[in-house]
């Protein structure tokens, strides 16, 4: 009765599976460990471990042509559209205000790009091509939603492991930041008291700042004006406050659920045979050392702000000229309070990864513009 | 812009303090203009002002001709006449309030009133951008007073605590 081809057909799925597949089941289970048992990035590696297990097993119908997966990948994935809903919700939550009391800042949030493009050389003296090694550059800036912006649109092949970099990365801010600011400063330096100074910013100017820099890095930057418009448009609903419910819709349920979709779309790219490249592994240390590179270079850079305006300026800051935005401010705020615990220099802190937000969005513009995206 | 009428010695002093932004201010006194920059801000001790109180205030915002002064004189509300020069010693030993360092709302209480405390040690949580920021003493003694609550929000210079003295 049971003949050899029915045992082969019900065996379909134990037969189909291959070591990179168990290889990369055992890479969903460490996703799963470092969002539930770490709390690292829990919103995105879960969701993006859950992608990579579904994809992964024994023929898996999530990721074939009309599996949900692969339906969700070209949604908001291919296209580009997913990263920019998620920054309508990061421009609803970010808050300029910082950044419009000390505008000197926005000097730092620039220092904080300059490791992307040493990591891009470096890239290319690796053997990548000149679009790949834009893309893993891109990574060091710890903008998510950037990253996969840029290399979907430059590097699509590699997106998985950018992604999974940029977002592991985001979640090891507070472990892979401190080294680097202690490496660089002495302790006077990250005792420097910077008390709290505010202005008052009216009204008028903080609902005019997302509709200049709109037309500005736009005009300026073209490539950069998707991001940027997308991330201006969620701050302009948030200081007008005449549209709660759309900017309470932006930053919760909008962004909650392309959370969700960005997540699984992502961990399915994360494919055995794809993924388990040696190339993955340089992704993952480049990406690593541009991060490093862009925190050296924002605390140098605030060294020199520091030396110029005569010791008024904590290098401690300048490591939140990068983006993610605002833990990498909150971590500032901790080594600054193990030196000197009556030191609040948050409000600034702030105020550099604010500028950081912005900057690396124009970074990505500018690499997408360097590499002749677009035709 | 606040006004302050002080009498000193029998004399009426106006004073003006403009705000420009938390530490730099613009003081007017007797048609003068002053740029005063607020380098330090200890409350000593806890009091409204009294016609009687401003000697020391008024002589530091006379002394503040073009230079700094460490406090300027019209937002040392705070003041009493216990605050002459000599008691103005640096946070360690100083006797007085604590004020919130940044704008935000207290998440935590940590001590109440009757407590002894070292400096550093944590007295209230204070969330600030979303962060949650350990508040320690300011000083080592014994809380005489706790002025806010958990939940209230706090502008940067709130009064948070009073130490005995």
């Amino acid at each position: 009765m049971i003949d050899q081809e029915t045992i082969g057909l019900l065996l379909k799925g134990v037969n189909g599976v291959t070591w990179q597949s168990l290889v990369m089941i055992g890479i969903s289970f460490v996703l799963f460990y470092l969002a539930i048992a770490k709390d690292y990035e829990p919103l995105l590696l879960l969701p993006i471990g859950a992608g990579c297990l579904l994809a992964n097993l024994p023929l898996s119908p999530l990721v074939a042509s009309d599996g949900m997966l692969k339906v969700l990948y070209d949604m908001g994935v291919g296209n580009e559209m997913f990263p920019l809903l998620i920054f309508i919700g990061i421009g609803a939550l970010t808050d300029f205000g910082p950044l419009l009391e000390n505008p000197k800042f926005v000097l730092l949030g620039a220092a904080g790009q300059f490791g992307i493009f040493l990591t891009l050389l470096l890239a290319l003296l690796l053997g990548f091509t000149t679009n790949e090694a834009a893309s893993i550059g891109i990574i060091g800036a710890i903008d998510g939603p950037t990253s996969i912006y840029v290399s979907g649109i430059l590097a699509p092949h590699m997106l998985g492991p950018i992604t999974v970099a940029a977002y592991s990365y985001m979640s090891l801010v507070p472990i892979i930041m401190p080294p680097v600011v202690y490496f660089l400063t002495t302790k006077q330096e990250r005792a420097i008291r910077m008390p709290y100074s505010s202005r008052k910013i009216s009204r008028r100017t903080r609902i005019l700042f997302p509709i200049i820099v709109i037309a500005l890095v736009g005009t300026l930057v073209p490539f950069a004006t998707p991001l940027i418009g997308m991330l201006m448009l969620g701050n302009l609903m948030k200081e007008s406050g005449v549209v709660e419910r759309l900017t309470k819709a932006s930053s919760n349920e909008i962004a909650n659920a392309v959370t969700l979709f960005l997540g699984l779309a992502i961990g399915s790219t994360m494919v055995g045979t794809d993924f388990l490249k040696p190339s993955t592994l340089f992704i993952l240390v480049l990406g690593l050392l541009a991060f490093g590179l862009d925190c050296a270079a924002g605390v140098l850079f605030a060294k020199v702000l520091n030396w110029i305006t005569g010791g008024k300026v904590n290098p401690i800051i300048g490591a939140a000229g990068i983006s993610a935005f605002p833990m990498a401010a909150r971590v500032c705020q901790r080594i600054a309070q193990e030196e000197d615990f009556e030191n609040f220099l948050l409000m600034h802190a702030m105020g550099a990864n604010a500028a950081g937000q912005v900057a690396s969005v124009v970074a990505g513009g500018v690499v997408l513009a360097l590499m002749g995206a677009g035709g | 812009m606040r006004r302050y009428t002080l009498n000193i010695s029998d004399r009426e002093f106006i004073v003006d303090v403009q705000e420009i932004d938390a530490d730099n201010f613009e003081v007017v006194v007797g048609g003068e203009t002053y740029q005063v920059n607020l380098a330090s801000e200890e409350n000593l001790a806890e009091a409204t002002i009294t016609p009687g109180f401003a000697p020391s205030a008024a002589s530091a915002a006379a002394a503040s001709r073009k230079s700094a002064v460490s406090r300027p004189a019209p937002v040392a509300a705070q003041a009493t006449p216990t605050s002459t020069p000599a008691a103005r010693k640096p946070a360690g030993g100083g006797k007085g309030t604590q004020t919130a360092p940044m704008p935000g709302v207290i998440l935590e209480i940590n001590v109440k009133p009757g407590d002894t405390v070292t400096r550093g040690q944590q007295v209230a949580i204070l969330d600030a951008m979303k962060m949650h920021n350990v508040i320690g003493a300011a000083q080592a003694g014994t809380v005489a007073e706790v002025f806010v609550d958990a939940g209230q929000a706090v502008d940067h210079g709130t009064p948070i605590l009073k130490f005995k003295e």
